[in-house]
């Protein structure tokens, strides 16, 4: 990789005049990462017609400045509010919320903030060293292996609610049903549509997780009153953010796991953030030696997927400067941006256009830096709004909530969904259902649906064919056969054990 | 997004009705896109700032995305004809719905037609390394050949493509479902299949590079070396088939509204800025009036519509 480019952004960005911008633009990704509902798409799409004016440059500065600072800011809501800001989040909630619970709130701020900045650096690095194979990479995955890949995800869920796999299961159940809902982006066929014209294009994914998260914690937080953290003066004082910056630096071999599974997955077009901190939470709950620590507050837990979820960030530019495709809806709207600034998005991207490219690149790196000092500075008195009683804090956040839902389109239907969501979000928690599951099969629904149709018709029926001639996706098979089996092994070696102490 | 506008607008006062000023001085004109961020996005927020120039107004784009643009379409025919709410149509991709039996809630025919932007025909393209070296190779596979196409069956590039391979008696099989239009094409240069029908100006980028490679267009001349068009192979002419971009506002808009808007939406194609941005991110305009759009129009209904049956008949029962 040519880090001499890299140098030359670095030089144009502190002499240039413009970092500012980047500046401006990791304020505008806090704030949207941190209210629950906008997030990195509604960020960019606001900033559009603001870019109008500005040089191609600073525009990149801007707007990678927020699409590095909205994962970090979501994380704060998840740990605190157990609300993740942003979707991908909503794998942080899992041991950021009781971390918070047990007074233990700055040791998770500070691991996901260290963990951010860091994921964010080593995904730069890693962008920097596959650009010149971004081709071979991509190429690598077709619809075969996307289908794998979702097959892959959903069964990591089985193994990552342990204990709860029947529940697990039946919300992520639950999940597929409402992801079917809409136009079948195969044959075009409507399903349970209606005479509606809102659900053609699906249960949106914002509105649904926003309700389920913020408006089902909200929910539980006002019928059981009092505040998040009960009895507080001698935890107000903000405890444990070094031990939190520490924690991550001790395991350090999560860090980079969460970060690797970040740039794979954000290099895939289309997969995006959710599978991706997803999947690093549940890798790292599978492979640990106690897995029963997970979901009662183990610091890896925020870790694994906090890191992801920023090093995804660069790694989803690969399809886009690769091609000129942009791999995600944040990507997309990035390259619209460069449009209207006359720029052509293709497979030339990085000859013509080194200068936005390396200036976004370095923007969203510095915006993950910069997003975590600020989330650390301001953590003392991020941590107080725990302490807030229930009837303050509900209405606030549920008016705040609502509003942001319609902000993103300014459709009514998304609040009304939004609001849907909350009520069978307070449900599930009520009757002890895992409500990521069901999120992940609602993003994953319509991937997996169509890259299997796909991949029957290129095949003409000949699947499993299809899919022994290529090798990446014989890998993918047996990584899922494998996953299928760690609980069995588990079970099998616990048994042992227990049967040696009993001898012994 | 659309909120904050409106909510700026209405702070700084611009949409006070009380003042006297005639159109369309007195409140923001909206320019409605069917689509999200994109190539019918970027032309609109191009050509904006232009447009208020030119008419001294405010003009708002503001993306209604949706139901692959119907929402958008209902948004536009169903609006006050006071040249306060215009549009972005896709041609023909806003007829479709009811050449294929849909009951859709508005009426193309009774449309107040502004102005052409772009014209884009198509050309079919496979991988650039390919041995399928002609149409006749891609032909005569001993298998139909396989098209990739963004969207279901019912878009318009899954309907070009059985259109173009029906007239020229192709066998051929569709995948569709490709998440965009980028991602089918990335679909050709994995490899996933043979071939695809886009628009030409979509195309480009990737035919310069050498990932993909041209076998024939829909064009009446021909633009590339080597490459043949549809009349050099001895097919009829296919004047229509491509992708238009047009402007288009509700029935009854008053003739001089529609006037001004025409004129002002063909001098703004013309100013340097849009010229510079047009050559520089090959995005052509293909500038027609009000008359002429309104003719082209008509041509391009009655071209799919002599495909009706054949379309029916080919997404039955799937």
């Amino acid at each position: 990789m040519d880090f001499g480019l890299l140098s030359d952004a670095l030089a144009a960005f502190v002499g240039g005049g413009h970092a500012h911008f980047a500046f401006l633009g990791v304020m505008v990704g806090l704030t949207f990462g941190v209210v629950p509902g906008l997030g990195g798409t509604t960020a960019l799409a606001l900033l559009i017609p603001i870019t109008y004016t500005m040089d191609p440059v600073a525009a990149m500065y801007l707007a990678g400045g927020s699409m590095g600072a909205t994962s970090f800011g979501g994380s704060l809501t998840a740990i605190l509010l157990n609300t993740p800001g942003t979707p991908p989040n909503a794998a942080t909630t899992f041991d950021g919320y009781p971390l918070t619970c047990q007074g233990k709130a700055g040791l998770a701020i500070g691991a996901s903030a260290t963990a951010s900045a860091l994921g964010g650096l080593i995904g730069l690095l890693s962008l920097l060293i596959v650009i010149p194979l971004a081709r071979e990479i991509i190429y690598l995955f077709g619809p075969p292996e996307f289908f794998l890949l979702t097959i892959l995800c959903l069964v990591a869920i089985a193994v990552a609610t342990m204990g709860k796999l029947l529940r697990g299961l039946i919300a992520a159940g639950f999940g597929l049903i409402v992801a079917f809902v809409g136009q079948d982006t195969v044959s075009g066929e409507m399903r349970y549509t209606g005479e509606i014209f809102y659900l053609w294009d699906g249960i949106p994914l914002v509105p649904v997780l926003t309700g389920m998260f913020a408006i089902a914690q909200m929910l539980v937080l006002g019928v059981q009153g009092g505040a998040i953290v009960a009895d507080s003066h001698e935890k107000t004082r903000l405890t444990g953010v070094t031990a939190g910056i520490s924690a991550v630096f001790r395991h350090w071999t999560h860090l980079l796991r969460g970060s690797a599974i970040g740039t794979i997955i954000g290099a895939i077009p289309g997969l995006g953030g959710v599978v991706a901190s997803f999947f690093a939470y549940s890798s790292a709950a599978q492979t640990s030696s106690d897995p029963e620590t997970f979901g009662k507050g183990n610091i890896i837990g925020v870790i694994a997927p906090e890191s992801a979820n920023n090093a995804k960030d660069g790694a989803s530019l690969l399809p886009a400067v690769a091609f000129g495709i942009p791999g995600s809806a944040e990507s997309a709207l990035l390259l619209s941006i460069l449009i209207l600034h006359g720029i052509e998005p293709g497979p030339s991207i990085l000859i013509e256009n080194q200068r936005e490219i390396y200036a976004l690149i370095l923007a969203i790196t510095f915006s993950a830096v910069g997003a975590s000092v600020i989330g650390l500075l301001a953590a003392r008195w991020l941590m107080l709004i725990t302490h807030v009683r229930a009837h303050a804090l509900v209405p606030i956040v549920i008016a705040l909530t609502l509003t942001a839902v319609y902000v993103l389109e300014g459709k009514l239907g998304d609040v009304i969904v939004c609001g849907i969501a909350g009520i069978i979000g307070y449900l599930m928690i009520r009757f002890d259902y895992p409500r990521l599951t069901f999120i992940i099969a609602l993003v994953l629904g319509k991937t997996m649906e169509q890259a299997f149709q796909q991949s029957v018709t290129i095949s003409d029926g000949n699947l499993i064919a299809y899919i022994a001639g290529r090798p990446t996706s014989v890998v993918l098979l047996l990584a899922v056969l494998a996953t299928l089996a760690v609980p069995a092994v588990r079970g099998r070696r616990r048994r042992q054990t227990e049967r040696g102490t009993k001898q012994a | 997004m659309k909120i904050v506008a409106t909510i700026i607008i209405v702070l700084l006062g611009i949409g006070s009705p009380t003042t006297n000023a005639a159109w369309p001085e007195d409140k923001p004109i909206k320019l409605i896109i069917p689509f999200g961020p994109g190539g019918f996005d970027s032309y609109a927020r191009t050509l904006a700032p232009a447009l208020e120039e030119l008419l001294g107004a405010v003009v708002v784009p503001e993306n209604v995305p949706g139901a692959g643009g119907r929402i958008a379409a209902n948004t536009v025919y169903r609006a006050r004809p006071d040249g306060y709410t215009i549009g972005l149509w896709s041609m023909p991709g806003m007829s479709l719905p009811a050449i294929l039996g849909e009951r859709v809630r508005y009426d193309l025919s009774k449309l107040t037609w502004i102005a052409q932007i772009s014209f884009d025909s198509y050309a079919l393209a496979v991988k650039g390394d390919s041995s399928i070296a002609s149409l006749d190779d891609l032909c005569s596979l001993g298998r139909p050949a396989s098209f990739a196409a963004q969207g279901g069956l019912t878009e318009t590039a899954s309907i070009a493509t059985v259109i173009a391979m029906a007239e020229l008696g192709c066998p051929y099989k569709l995948v569709t479902g490709y998440q965009s239009s980028g991602q089918a094409t990335l679909g050709v240069m994995r490899g996933d299949v043979d071939a695809r029908i886009n628009p030409l100006g979509s195309l480009k980028p990737y035919v310069e590079s050498g990932d993909v490679r041209l076998l024939v267009t829909f064009e009446q001349q021909a633009i590339y070396d080597g490459v043949p068009t549809i009349v050099d192979l001895g097919h009829r002419e296919y004047e229509h088939f491509g992708l238009r971009r047009v402007v288009a506002g509700p029935p009854k808009l008053p003739a001089a509204i529609r006037d001004r808007l025409s004129a002002a939406f063909l001098d703004a194609m013309r100013t340097p800025r849009a010229l510079a941005w047009s050559k520089e991110t090959n995005n052509p305009f293909s500038p027609l009036d009000s008359a002429q759009t309104a003719l082209a129009m008509q041509d391009v209904m009655r071209f799919y519509e002599q495909y009706g049956e054949l379309l029916r008949s080919e997404f039955k029962g799937k």
